[in-house]
C-alpha cells in the first residue's frame, strides 16, 4: 500500500484523466471540423442535393460532433467490466446490421456502395460501429482464450472464422477500407494476445496472398491500384483523384496557400471533406498542416500505448488490448488514408479517423476515445487504491 | 522501484502472453509508418512541388484574352462615323442547372423567355451562347445572380451613328467584330488593335478563382480619320436620293473629291443600308457601286478627246470641225449626234457632245495614242482606294482595237469605267493637267499628281466644261450660283445582254470653281425614268452638291449670284481673260452655234 500511495501522489498522475490524450483527440476533432468546413464549402454551394448551403456540411459535422460527444460522456459512465459483458452481444449485433445493410430495400446506395442504413435523418454506416464492436470482441476473445493461446483450433480458428463472416459481408458492400481496419484490428489484438508468432507468420503470408487475389479477380480493385502506381499515365481517368490530391500536396509548400485558399477543393478533388480531407489540409495549411496532423496523431496513438501499459501494469488485461486494438485502429486507418492521400498507396474509400465528414465515424471514435479515457480514470482510480 | 515491483497480481500467464516486445513492435510499426508519411510529405510538398505545380496549373490555369476595343473611325472633323461599345455576350456551360426562379430571372434580364432559355440549357452541348450583345448594365445583374454555369464574355458592339448615310464607305463589321465591308475591310488590320491577355485559375466549373501574375493590357486600334466630311456627305447623300426618288432610278452614286489634296469628301449610293440594323439585306442595298460597278460612260469620255487633241497641238480651242449632217458610217455602222449639228468649233464638240465631232478627232490619232492617254488618267485599273471589290472597268488592248471601237470609245462606248474613276480622271482637268491620287484617309498638305496634260490645256478644257453648263450647252441645270462651274453630261445606253437596250445611265462630272479649282463632283444615276439625259438628271443634283459643297468649305464665289450675270468665254483669248475673272467676249461664242 505505501509503493501505491507514492505512485498515486507523484505530480504527473494528479489528474483524473491523461490531458495530453484528451486534447489531442479534441485538437484533431477541432481541426477536422474547421477542414471539413473549408473543403466543403463549394461544393455544398455548388449542388443543389444539398440545397446550395455553403454551411451545409458544417452544419451536420457539428451536429455528429456534439451527438458523438454526448454519446462520449455517457460510454464514459460505463465501467469496462461492463464493456466487457456486452461485447459479443455487441458483435453479434455489428454483424446483424452489417447484413441488414445488404438487405436490398433497407441498406443505401452511395456511388455504387451499400454502405448506409437510413435511420430518419441520417444514416447509419454499420462499418464504423463495427471497428468499435470488433476491437471490443477480440479483446475479450483473447482475454477468455489466454490459456489456450498457442492453439491452432482453440484460439485461431474461432476468431478467423468470426472475421471471415464479418469480412465477407464488408467485402460483398464493397467497403474494402473497412475490411483491411478490421482484420487488421483483430489479428492485431490476437498478436498482442500472445498468439504464436509462427502462426502469425503464415496468417498474414496467408492474407497477403488472399489480397493479391482479390485485387487480380476484381478490376474495379486493380484500376484503383494501377492508378496508385502512376496517377500521370492515365491523370484524367482512373488517376484523376489521386493526380489531383498530389497536386494539392504540391500546391501547398511549406505553409500552404492559406486556410479557404484550397483550388483543389473547387469541384476539381472528389470527396475533398471525407477521404481527401488532408490533401486540402495540405494545400491549405502546407507541409506544416501535414506535419501536425501526422504529429497530433502521434501524440494520441503513443498516449493510448502508454494507458495500454499501465493497465498491463494493473494487470487489466481486457482493457489493456482494448486500448491497444483502438491505438492500432486509429493507427491503422489513419495511415492508409493519409498514404492514399500522398499516393504510397492504392486509392480505397477510408475516411481520416477523427477527421474527416462522416457521422458514424466521427460518433464511433469519440465513443472510442470515452472507453479509452474510462480506462484510463479506472487506471488511475485503481492505481489511488479506489475499486471500480 | 523497479517495473515488476508495481505487478501486484502475480500472474504468469499474463506476464508472459502480453509481452511488453510485441506492443512495442506495433508501435514501431505505426511510428515508422508515420513517419514514412512525413517522408512523402516532405518530398511532395517541398522537392517535387514544381511538378505538381505545373500540373496543376495545366488543369486550372487558363490564359484569357481581353479583347482590344476596336478602333472608331471618324470623318475629317472627328465625327463619329463607327464607335464600339463593350458588350457581354452571356453563355452557359453543361453545369448549369436552374431552377424555375432562376430561369425567370435570368430570361427577365436577357429579354428572353425562360422556357427558350431552358431548352438551350437542356441541349446536348457543352457550351451554348444564351444571347450576344447585352448591356454591360444588365450583364452586371446576371453575374450578381451568381448562377451556376452561367459564363459571360466581352465582345464588343459596333454603333454606326450616321446610319445609311455613309454605309458604304464606313462598312461594317461581323459577329466576330472583324470587318466585313467598306473601310471597316480596308482598314482592318490598323482597326482591330491587339488583344491583352490576363492569366487566371478557374475552378472546374469554369468560375474563375483569382489572376495570377500581370496581366497584358491590349492595345486597342488606331482610329482612322476619314477624308469624308459629314455635312458634304449629307449634302451628296440627299440630293442624290432625291434624284433617285423624282426619276424612279434604280440606283445612283455621287462622288465629291478635293483636287488639291486628292481627299473623297463625299461618297454616296443608292440604294442604301442601316449598317445597324443589318437583319435584311440584299446584294444591291450592299453594293458599293461608286467603286464596284463599272459602266459605259457615254459623253463624259468626249473631253479626254479634246484634250488629248489640243495636248498635240493638232487642234486648237477655236479649230473647226464639220459636225454636218449629224450621220457617219464607218465600215457598217452608223454614229449619229441626238440633234444634227453644222461645222463646231472644238469648244463646242464638248459643249454640244456632238458624237460626230468628238469620233472625227478620235479617228485623227493612232489608237495607241488614245488607249495611252486613257490609261495615263486612270482608265483599265482600280483607283486603288483599298474598297474591297474594287473594280478597274474595261478598257481593251490598243491592238485590237477596230476603227469603229476607237470612234465609239471617243464618245464612251466601249469602255467602262467607275464613277470614282471618273472622278479621278477629271481631277487632271481640275488641276494643271495631273491627276491627283484619291484618298479615303483624310491627307497633310498638298499631294504631287501623275502628269498626263500640260497645263494649258487642261485650262482651256475647263472653259469648254464651264461652256457645257451655259443656256447654250447640254446641261445649263448643272449651274451653281455664285459660282463658275464647269462638267460634261454623259448619257449612255446601257448594255442588257451585250445589247444596247433602252436603258440610260445619266451621269455628269465636273469641276468648280473654275477660277481655282477645289472640287471634282462625279454623279450617276441608273436607270432613270422620265427623263434621261446626263444634263437633266445628274445636271441639278451636281448643281447642288457642288454649290453646297463649295459653300461648305468656305470657298469664295467667283461670280455674281445674278442669272443676268452669266458669262461664258468661247475663245482662247477670252479664255484667258475670263480666268483672271474679268468678264469679256460673252456675245462672240452666240454666233457659233
Amino acid at each position: 500500500m505505501n509503493r501505491l500511495m507514492r505512485i498515486i501522489n507523484s505530480p504527473e498522475d494528479q489528474s483524473e484523466v491523461d490531458p495530453l490524450l484528451v486534447w489531442s483527440a479534441l485538437a484533431l476533432l477541432l481541426i477536422g471540423m474547421v477542414m471539413v468546413y473549408s473543403a466543403s464549402i463549394a461544393f455544398a454551394e455548388g449542388s443543389r442535393i444539398f440545397g446550395r448551403n455553403p454551411n451545409y456540411f458544417l452544419i451536420r459535422h457539428a451536429i455528429f460532433l456534439l451527438i458523438g460527444l454526448t454519446a462520449a460522456g455517457a460510454a464514459f459512465q460505463i465501467p469496462i467490466q461492463t464493456w466487457q459483458r456486452w461485447s459479443p452481444w455487441l458483435f453479434v449485433g455489428g454483424i446483424v446490421l452489417l447484413a441488414l445493410v445488404l438487405v436490398p430495400g433497407l441498406g443505401r446506395d452511395v456511388n455504387g456502395a451499400r454502405r448506409w442504413l437510413p435511420l430518419f435523418v441520417v444514416n447509419l454506416q454499420p462499418s464504423e460501429l463495427m471497428k468499435l464492436f470488433v476491437v471490443l470482441y477480440a479483446a475479450d476473445f483473447t482475454v477468455r482464450k489466454m490459456n489456450v493461446m498457442h492453439s491452432l483450433k482453440k484460439a485461431f480458428l474461432p476468431m478467423f472464422v468470426a472475421m471471415v463472416l464479418v469480412g465477407s459481408l464488408l467485402l460483398k458492400e464493397p467497403d474494402f477500407g473497412a475490411f483491411v481496419v478490421i482484420i487488421s484490428i483483430a489479428f492485431g489484438i490476437l498478436f498482442l494476445g500472445g498468439m504464436k508468432t509462427r502462426l502469425f507468420a503464415i496468417l498474414i503470408l496467408l492474407l497477403l496472398m488472399a489480397f493479391a487475389v482479390l485485387i487480380i479477380v476484381s478490376p474495379y480493385r486493380r484500376d484503383r491500384i494501377f492508378g496508385f502506381m502512376d496517377p500521370w499515365a492515365d491523370a484524367l481517368g482512373r488517376g484523376y483523384q489521386l493526380s489531383h490530391s498530389l497536386i494539392a500536396f504540391g500546391r501547398g509548400e511549406f505553409f500552404g496557400v492559406g486556410l479557404g485558399g484550397s483550388v483543389e477543393k473547387l469541384f476539381y478533388l472528389p470527396e475533398a471533406h471525407t477521404d481527401f480531407l488532408l490533401a486540402v489540409i495540405a494545400e491549405e495549411l502546407g507541409f506544416v498542416g501535414v506535419i501536425v496532423v501526422i504529429g497530433l496523431f502521434g501524440l494520441l496513438i503513443q498516449r493510448i500505448i502508454m494507458v495500454s501499459k499501465q493497465c498491463i501494469k494493473l494487470d487489466r488485461c481486457f482493457a489493456a488490448l482494448v486500448a491497444q486494438g483502438i491505438a492500432i485502429w486509429i493507427g491503422v486507418q489513419s495511415f492508409i488514408n493519409m498514404g492514399v492521400n500522398m499516393g504510397l498507396l492504392p486509392t480505397k474509400g477510408l475516411t481520416l479517423p477523427m477527421m474527416s465528414f462522416g457521422g458514424s465515424g466521427i460518433f464511433v471514435n469519440c465513443v472510442a476515445i470515452a472507453i479509452l479515457l474510462r480506462i484510463d480514470w479506472e487506471n488511475r482510480q485503481m492505481m489511488r487504491g479506489r475499486r471500480t | 522501484m523497479s517495473r515488476k515491483d508495481h505487478r501486484f497480481t502475480e500472474s504468469p500467464v499474463l506476464k508472459d502472453q502480453l509481452a511488453s516486445w510485441r506492443i512495442h513492435f506495433v508501435s514501431a510499426l505505426i511510428f515508422g509508418a508515420l513517419l514514412a508519411l512525413v517522408g512523402r510529405a516532405f518530398y511532395l510538398q517541398l522537392i517535387h512541388e514544381d511538378f505538381l505545380q505545373e500540373r496543376g496549373d495545366a488543369r486550372y490555369r487558363r490564359v484569357l484574352e481581353i479583347p482590344a476595343s476596336r478602333g472608331k473611325i471618324l470623318d475629317r472633323h472627328g465625327d463619329m462615323l463607327a464607335q464600339s461599345t463593350p458588350m457581354r455576350a452571356v453563355w452557359a456551360t453543361a453545369d448549369a442547372k436552374l431552377d424555375k426562379e432562376q430561369l425567370k430571372a435570368l430570361g427577365d434580364l436577357l429579354e428572353m423567355d425562360p422556357r427558350q432559355i431552358e431548352k438551350k440549357l437542356n441541349g446536348d452541348k457543352n457550351f451554348v451562347y444564351l444571347k450576344h450583345q447585352v448591356s454591360p448594365d444588365a450583364a452586371a445583374r446576371i453575374a450578381a445572380l451568381k448562377l451556376p454555369g452561367i459564363q459571360m464574355d466581352r465582345e464588343y458592339s459596333r454603333f454606326y451613328p450616321a446610319g445609311d448615310m455613309v454605309a458604304h464607305m464606313v462598312g461594317f463589321t461581323g459577329k466576330d467584330d472583324r470587318g466585313q465591308e467598306g473601310v471597316e475591310l480596308a482598314f482592318e488590320s490598323r482597326l482591330i488593335g491587339t488583344n491583352g491577355e490576363r492569366t487566371v485559375i478557374k475552378d472546374r466549373r469554369g468560375q474563375i478563382v483569382e489572376e495570377v501574375g500581370s496581366e497584358r493590357p491590349p492595345q486597342d486600334g488606331e482610329d482612322i480619320q476619314l477624308a469624308i466630311d459629314s455635312k458634304i456627305q449629307f449634302i451628296a447623300f440627299n440630293a442624290l436620293r432625291n434624284a433617285v426618288d423624282k426619276f424612279n432610278a434604280k440606283g445612283g452614286s455621287v462622288i465629291v473629291a478635293d483636287i488639291k489634296t486628292g481627299e473623297i469628301l463625299a461618297l454616296a449610293n443608292w440604294p442604301t443600308y442601316n449598317p445597324n440594323n443589318r437583319s435584311q439585306l440584299s446584294g444591291g442595298q450592299l453594293r458599293n457601286r461608286a467603286v464596284t460597278d463599272s459602266f459605259e460612260p457615254g459623253s463624259t469620255m468626249k473631253p479626254f478627246i479634246a484634250a488629248l487633241a489640243l495636248d498635240r497641238g493638232k487642234y486648237k480651242f477655236d479649230s473647226i470641225i464639220n459636225c454636218a449632217p449629224g450621220k457617219m458610217t464607218i465600215g457598217t455602222a452608223t454614229i449619229s449626234d441626238a440633234h444634227p449639228h453644222g461645222a463646231l468649233t472644238l469648244a463646242q464638240v464638248i459643249q454640244k457632245s456632238s458624237n460626230i465631232g468628238a469620233t472625227k478627232i478620235a479617228l485623227g490619232f493612232p489608237s495607241e495614242d488614245m488607249w495611252t492617254m486613257f490609261s495615263k488618267v486612270g482608265f483599265g485599273k482600280p483607283v486603288g482606294l483599298g474598297f474591297p471589290g474594287e473594280v478597274g472597268g474595261r478598257l481593251r488592248p490598243w491592238q485590237t482595237w477596230k476603227p469603229i471601237e476607237q470612234a465609239t470609245m471617243s464618245y464612251g462606248h466601249g469602255i467602262s469605267v467607275t464613277v470614282v474613276q471618273l472622278a479621278h480622271a477629271y481631277t487632271a482637268f481640275a488641276r494643271d493637267g495631273d491627276t491627283v491620287p484619291l484618298s479615303l484617309l483624310k491627307t497633310k498638305g498638298q499631294v504631287a499628281g501623275q502628269p498626263v496634260f500640260a497645263p494649258e490645256t487642261s485650262r482651256q478644257v475647263r472653259l469648254m466644261l464651264e461652256m457645257v453648263v451655259s443656256p447654250e450647252g447640254t446641261a445649263n441645270k448643272a449651274a451653281v450660283p455664285g459660282y463658275r462651274v464647269g462638267g460634261k453630261t454623259g448619257t449612255a445606253h446601257k448594255l442588257v445582254g451585250g445589247r444596247y437596250a433602252n436603258k440610260y445611265l445619266a451621269s455628269f462630272v465636273g469641276i468648280g470653281p473654275i477660277s481655282d479649282p477645289r472640287l471634282v463632283v462625279g454623279v450617276v444615276v441608273d436607270e432613270p425614268v422620265g427623263g434621261h439625259y446626263g444634263g437633266d438628271v445628274a445636271g441639278p443634283v451636281f448643281s447642288e452638291v457642288m454649290g453646297g459643297a463649295l459653300r461648305t468649305l468656305g470657298v469664295p464665289q467667283d461670280k455674281d449670284s445674278t442669272p443676268a450675270a452669266l458669262k461664258v468665254a468661247s475663245t482662247p483669248a477670252a479664255a484667258s481673260a475670263a480666268q483672271a475673272n474679268v468678264p469679256t467676249g460673252a456675245a462672240k461664242k452666240k454666233g457659233a452655234h
